[in-house]
């Protein structure tokens, strides 16, 4: 079976708006991961609808807010907090927010720094 | 209002060996609000991509899970060799769909001895796992390992099954087949288990995907969604259909693992038959330079394989998404109104792997 | 959540597991009496490393590939020592070794009170013959050479690249492990280890 699997990259700008529509549109979140650039981050939300995927790909900076998408889908949280704990990505207003206590690591923010 | 209290639930569930904890917040035993706390296993697997040469690393992916661990290998070379544009031969193909199919019958098989132990039926929690072992021998008749199997490689598999092998696993099959009958007619038609699992827990399909369940637990709710369907490995060339159940109960989602075990036996069956002979791995030179998500179906759901490779032998970002990450919202979804005896049952209900889910 | 404690009228069956009862009553049982009677192992089964250490080469591909770091390779003192408690059994040394002196066979390794690693060493094989012997890198006799490629096919890291049209042999020092499989594989016998 020949499905959707497509990467398109979103302003942040237009995200919320985006999210918004593929909820409407009946669209679930497979996915939120989160990978280090050299001066910031890129997000990649996977939303899934029966065998269709779509990722929508978001370029941040390090010190850049994020908005939650856990308003739209609270499923999501732990995905999120996951992203902001590893990685420091600012991600603001997570419904159910750990605060950095989701993981016990020893350090701060391990995904942040290369090796 | 009655009066809150909030009780807490873990880090061990009493019968299954995974550190999940949850602060209940009850209204006398009745409960109205969950909060989970994982986070005691995290193990920083996915950070041991960056320094490990991705040949390697297959190794380290597969040991994510004790119980999918064959299909956490799998995920992670399909996603290399879709990078590289490597094609596994057919035979890889078939014989990766067989060691696939054999992990959900043993995943299954071990989640219905744990349900039986949560309700107490300790004889039938037995029968599951002897069943079980036979599979487990398998696995280390044909893989050389009963848990982690390390037959994985990018570009196809390590070992061969040749005939007289794949004749001994058709008949072991049958024969579990058999075997699995009286068990699977106590659970689906003993009246003190169907008391227990009946209307417990119930879930509707449009909840159910609106949460974002997946595997097993969505089906139960009515929803034929099975990525195996999307035909990875040999699954396009086999025929099978989603097992579902329409209730959405602790009962239909027992129901949809049972029936899935006997569709897997069907599917190694329908595998062995039409095999095609030939090479199992084609060699891979060079490195993956692009990025590429992939789904396949693990008996707990569906799990997503992320791999960003940067053309170096080190992978820049490996994500794994595990099934029981997208199962826990829909569990806490569950949990609310439910009564506090009924909460290490609905927990089980869901085939949590918390160890997977921290990696 | 709906929780209703409902029982929906289900096809009940009187004592469907008093079968399955019996049976086991009547039967032997279906543990095996370990460590009185010996446990089986299929020929497949990964329990632990095994070296050939005459045939080793000390090349390291072993120790590099090792997944959890357990095997050490010395070439000077032509030694392979393998923590066998840190050891995984994934077989990947086995796998990439490229004499085939490793093998991964049946049977765990016993436990212990403190971890230790085992050492082996090569024999002292002063006779051995220049060609094949591990230790330098490759040099190639022009002269001699007929660029058939075969070691390049045969280098286990890729080190080597022969282009036949442009009468080239070259050698990727850094990738090159000096484990001699070319010398050894060469069909004129114009590669020396130097």
């Amino acid at each position: 079976m020949e499905a959707l699997n497509t990467i398109e990259p979103i302003t942040p700008d237009a995200f919320m708006a985006e999210v918004i529509r593929f909820k409407m549109e009946g669209w679930r979140v497979v996915q939120i991961c989160a990978a280090r650039l050299p001066d910031g981050y890129e997000l990649s939300y996977s939303f899934g609808r029966d065998y269709d995927m779509r990722t929508l790909r978001l370029t941040v900076g390090e010190e850049e807010p994020v908005p939650s998408i856990t308003q739209i889908y609270p499923g999501a949280f732990l995905q999120e907090n996951e992203a902001a704990e590893l990685f420091g990505v600012r991600i603001e207003n997570i419904d159910g927010d750990y605060h950095g206590k989701l993981y016990r690591i020893a350090g701060e923010t391990p995904f942040k720094q290369k090796g | 209002m009655a009066k809150q209290s909030i009780v807490p639930f873990g880090p061990q569930h009493p019968v299954l060996p995974e550190p999940v904890h949850l602060d209940l917040v009850l209204e006398d035993e009745v409960v109205v609000k969950a909060v989970p706390s994982i986070g005691f296993v995290h193990r920083g697997l996915e950070k041991l991509v960056e320094t490990k040469d991705y040949k390697e690393y297959v190794y380290i992916a597969e040991r994510v899970c004790g119980i999918c661990s064959f299909g956490h290998g799998m995920g992670y070379c399909q996603c290399i060799e879709k990078i590289m544009g490597v094609e596994a031969p057919p035979r890889a193909n078939y014989l990766r769909t067989i060691w696939m199919e054999m992990s959900r019958i043993h995943s299954h098989l071990l989640w219905l001895g744990l349900l039986a132990d949560a309700m107490g039926f300790e004889s039938l929690f037995m029968q599951s796992w002897r069943l079980r072992e036979k599979i487990l021998d398998m696995f280390d008749a044909t893989t050389g390992g009963r848990i982690i199997f390390s037959v994985n490689c990018v570009g196809g598999v390590l070992k061969d099954m040749d005939n007289a092998m794949l004749r001994t696993l058709v008949s072991t099959i049958d024969g579990m087949e058999k075997e699995l009958r009286p068990i699977a007619e106590a659970f689906l038609r003993d009246y003190s288990v169907g008391t227990r699992l009946h209307g417990l827990g119930v879930m509707d399909a449009g909840h159910a995907q609106g949460m974002g369940a997946v595997g097993p637990m969505l089906r139960a709710s009515g929803v034929a969604f099975d990525t195996r369907k999307l035909g990875y490995a040999a699954y396009g060339d086999l025929e099978f259909e989603p097992v579902t159940a329409a209730d959405g109960d602790s009962f239909a989602r027992c129901e949809v693992r049972i029936k899935e075990i006997y569709q897997s036996m069907d599917l190694i069956r329908q595998a062995a038959a039409k095999i095609p002979a030939g090479p199992i791995a084609v060699p891979v030179k060079g490195n993956p330079d692009g990025e590429h998500f992939m789904r396949i179906e693990q008996p707990r759901g569906e799990a997503v394989y992320y791999v960003k490779a940067n053309g170096s032998k080190f992978i820049d970002r490996f994500r794994l998404r595990t099934p029981t990450t997208s199962n826990i919202p829909p569990m806490l979804e569950l949990l609310k109104g439910c009564q506090l005896a009924d909460v290490a049952l609905l927990i089980l209900t869901i085939d949590p792997c918390i160890s997977c889910t921290e990696r | 959540m709906d929780h209703k404690h409902d029982q929906t009228p289900a096809p009940w069956r009187v004592f469907p597991f008093a079968g399955t009862v019996l049976k086991n009553l009547f039967s032997k049982p279906a543990t095996t009496g370990y460590p009185f009677e010996p446990a089986h192992y299929p020929e497949r089964m990964r329990g632990h490393v095994e070296i050939k250490i005459e045939d080793c080469i000390s090349c390291g591909l072993c120790a590099r590939s090792c997944p959890p770091g357990a095997l050490k390779v010395d070439r000077a003192a032509g030694t392979w020592t393998i923590n066998r408690f840190d050891c995984v059994q994934c077989g990947n040394c086995a796998n990439v070794c490229p004499k085939k002196c490793l093998a991964i066979v049946p049977g765990y390794t016993a436990p212990g009170s403190q971890k230790a690693s085992e050492t082996f060493t090569r024999p002292k094989a002063p006779d051995a013959p220049a060609a094949g012997k591990a230790g330098g890198k490759p040099e190639n006799d022009a002269a001699k050479c007929v660029y058939c490629t075969l070691c390049a096919k045969k280098c286990p890291q890729g080190a080597i690249t022969v282009d036949r049209a442009a009468k080239q042999w070259l050698l990727d020092a850094e990738k090159c492990i000096g484990c001699g499989i070319c010398a050894a594989s060469c069909p004129k016998k114009c590669l020396t280890l130097q």
